[in-house]
């Protein structure tokens, strides 16, 4: 029988070996690539992963859904809204029309139409009969009230507070003897910074979510891929066999490098889709701003998730069945929610320190790069801190790893791994 | 030749390898036999690296054993399973690469161990859709692969039916003929007897015998057989003759020498017939039993 191997490491002359010369032709004629085994085990991660089923149909919902998110904002913001309010005077009527006027500005698609009853039980009525969406009334002392049957459109009490603030102003400008240009004389500059600064705040919120969002199920999925797939090879003493072949740090970083690539690719994947699909529908003027924190958080993400692989991979070692995971995770866990809920709810002091905080950083710093300005060296010094505990967990896990993997019987103590002798 | 020297294990208080010496001859077909708990899996998991040994060492060939010397060898763990999810060709080649195959020679490879295996249509069925048995040969296979320098297999035959032990042993006599040293354990003595050109005995942690079956027969008290009808019973008044066993005519005799077998013989051919005078070829599983008593 003859194998076309191309082993390199002829080890002993004990055995005779008649393909030694077989070897050489077949190296000779292609130049055999550097051995490097952590490669060879990161690519079996990836394609194991990239052929479960599971993996593949998560991933393909996910992009589908980001693609629809997308292209249901943009039908919302393309499609017209028009309202019909219940108004009892010309004072409604006025502020109706200057409503309608705000809301087809700037290539705005709101419209709004005024119908005038009798009284203002009429208009009521005219709501509750679906006649009108809302019931616009000035009540004796001059303030207003919007009515609406079961709901007030965001949208629409927004242009409506901007209109009667601007009817308001008009009116007692006029009953001043001046005007409301008059009046907001030297203000233009500060409003446009105001509502700049406010609608940059939902963008932050609304990002910051995605961005804890993405960072909590990389972390599971494939922390839990790479937790899972030592216990595997623990659990069916592959390990012992592999541990032969290759240095078993190899063994550790290739895991950790696959699953860190599939997570980064995955991530680019949803972060490019989402941005062709604003460009492509013509609502990326916002994506400008969510760049630069977008490469930033690819970056910290990377760091952040080295950590938590590390981690992941101690926690396997120390399993006996994937079972045991169950239990022995929740350190790991709780840190990764502590970068969920920073990430979606976190302010001020709490989330400055938090984007210092190894893993938590990961979120929280890309965050405040969005809606505030940082000095400069504050994301370096953030990433630094989660790269000197990258490698100094890395190392640890690479210690304990080693001890743990080949230990048959039960799950371990952390401790009790430690103490082991290889 | 691989050489093992005075190898030790200890786990907490129990001595589980005590001292253990033996050698496996380069192109020997070694068995290493011993009850459940005698020590047979530690020393092989010592020879392989994968537990840390309390003293002694493994030479190959009069080299101490390295990680890199280590790679080159053939290793079958005692329990069983590769990766119960993944097509057995795309682990196997997984394996071929770890041991410095291309992914083209690993998968040539593969696929001709699995075609002898008669498991070629099942290469890209995951493993865990296999029998146990099927999953056995995949777990060889893999041991074989990469043509190792040095086989070391744990209970290679467990689990086996006996045409795959057949394919099993054939590929084992390709490999021993190369001159690659093969060690496996086995509880099957009649295996053991079919296949073992040396023998090593582990008892508690300690060898108790350890050869090639001339060495180990050439140890052994000689037992003869007598058939001398119609009645053996004078055989017991003997001197230098160790009776085990007379029925009628049949005795089963130990003799002290080879002078006192010929003075038997004269006096059985003195008193009448001799159907059979010939020293027993004993087993080596029986030599096992012996020793291990």
């Amino acid at each position: 029988m003859t194998i076309n191997s191309t082993r390199t490491g002829t080890g002993n002359g004990a055995a005779p070996q008649p393909e030694a010369s077989g070897n050489l032709a077949t190296r000779e004629s292609s130049p055999e690539p550097p051995f490097r085994p952590w490669a060879i085990v990161s690519m079996r991660e990836i394609s194991v992963k990239a052929k479960d089923k599971s993996f593949r149909v998560y991933t393909v919902v996910t992009l589908l859904l980001i693609l629809a998110g997308v292209v249901f904002n943009a039908f919302m913001s393309a499609r017209g809204e028009s309202y019909t309010l219940a108004v009892t005077a010309d004072q409604g009527r006025a502020v109706v029309f200057l409503a309608n006027e705000s809301g087809r500005a700037d290539g705005g698609n709101v419209s709004f139409a005024s119908e005038t009853t009798g009284s203002s039980e009429a208009a009521l009525d005219l709501v509750r009969r679906g006649g009108a969406d809302v019931a616009l009334l000035q009540e004796a002392e001059g303030s207003w009230t919007v009515t609406g049957k079961n709901e007030v459109p965001a949208e629409l009490l927004q242009l409506l507070e901007q209109s009667l603030r601007a009817y308001a102003l008009d009116t007692n400008a006029a009953a001043a003897g001046t005007t409301s240009e008059q009046l907001l004389k030297g203000s233009e500059l500060r409003t446009n910074l105001l509502e700049g600064d406010a609608e940059k705040q939902i963008l932050a919120t609304i990002i910051g979510f995605i961005f804890s969002f993405l960072f909590y199920t990389a972390a599971i999925i494939f922390g839990m891929a790479i937790a899972n797939s030592v216990v595997e090879e623990k659990q069916n003493r592959v390990v012992e066999i592999l541990a032969t072949a290759i240095p078993i740090r190899h063994l550790l970083y290739g895991k950790v490098l696959g699953n860190t690539l599939m997570a980064m690719v995955q991530l680019a994947l949803y972060g490019g889709t989402a941005l062709l699909a604003l460009n492509l529908t013509g609502t990326a003027e916002l994506a400008g701003s969510v760049i630069p924190s977008s490469g930033w958080f690819l970056i910290f993400f990377l760091f952040g998730f080295l950590i938590l692989a590390a981690m992941w991979a101690v926690l396997g070692s120390l399993a006996s069945r994937p079972e045991d995971l169950n239990g022995s995770s929740a350190p790991v866990m709780s840190l990764i929610l502590a970068a969920l809920f920073v990430g979606m709810f976190a302010k001020g002091q709490i989330l400055v320190l938090a984007s210092f905080v190894p893993v938590v950083s990961s979120v929280a710093m890309p965050i405040r790069m969005l809606n505030s300005t940082l000095e400069p060296w504050e994301p370096f010094l953030a990433l630094g801190l989660a790269l000197v505990t990258a490698v100094a967990l890395l190392r640890l896990g690479e210690k304990v790893y080693r001890r743990a993997v080949m230990q048959g019987g039960g799950a371990l103590s952390l401790r009790k791994a430690i103490k082991l002798e290889h | 030749m691989l050489h093992v020297k005075n190898l030790t294990r200890r786990f907490g208080t129990n001595t589980a390898v005590n001292n253990v010496s033996f050698v496996v001859p380069a192109g020997h077909m070694t068995g290493f036999v011993g009850a459940n708990g005698a020590g047979k899996t530690t020393t092989m998991r010592m020879i392989m690296g994968v537990l840390a040994a309390h003293g002694g060492e493994v030479l190959l060939d009069g080299e101490p054993l390295t990680a890199q010397l280590r790679a080159g060898f053939g290793y079958m763990p005692e329990e069983r399973g590769l990766y119960p999810k993944q097509p057995i060709i795309d682990q196997l080649v997984y394996l071929g690469q770890l041991h410095r195959m291309s992914a083209r020679g690993a998968r040539a490879g593969a696929l001709e161990l699995l075609e002898r295996f008669g498991l070629a249509d099942r290469s890209k069925d995951k493993l865990e859709a296999l029998s146990l048995g099927n999953q056995q040969r995949v777990q060889i296979a893999a041991s074989l692969l990469h043509r190792p320098t040095v086989l070391i297999l744990d209970e290679p035959f467990s689990g086996l039916d006996p045409l795959a032990v057949d394919a099993m042993v054939e590929l084992l006599r390709e490999r021993t003929a190369e001159g690659v040293p093969v060690l496996f354990s086995s509880h099957q003595l009649d295996l053991v007897d079919r296949l073992c050109d040396s023998l090593v005995v582990l008892q508690k942690g300690e060898v108790v015998a350890a050869g090639s079956g001339t060495e180990l027969r050439a140890g052994a008290v000689q037992q003869h057989r007598l058939s001398a009808p119609p009645d053996a019973g004078w055989i017991r008044e003997e001197a230098g003759v160790t009776v085990i066993d007379v029925e009628g005519s049949n005795a089963v005799l130990e003799i002290k020498d080879a002078a006192t077998a010929q003075r038997l013989l004269a006096k059985a051919m003195a008193r009448g017939t001799v159907e059979e005078f010939a020293p027993i070829r004993r087993s080596l599983s029986e030599l096992y039993r012996e020793v291990v008593k």
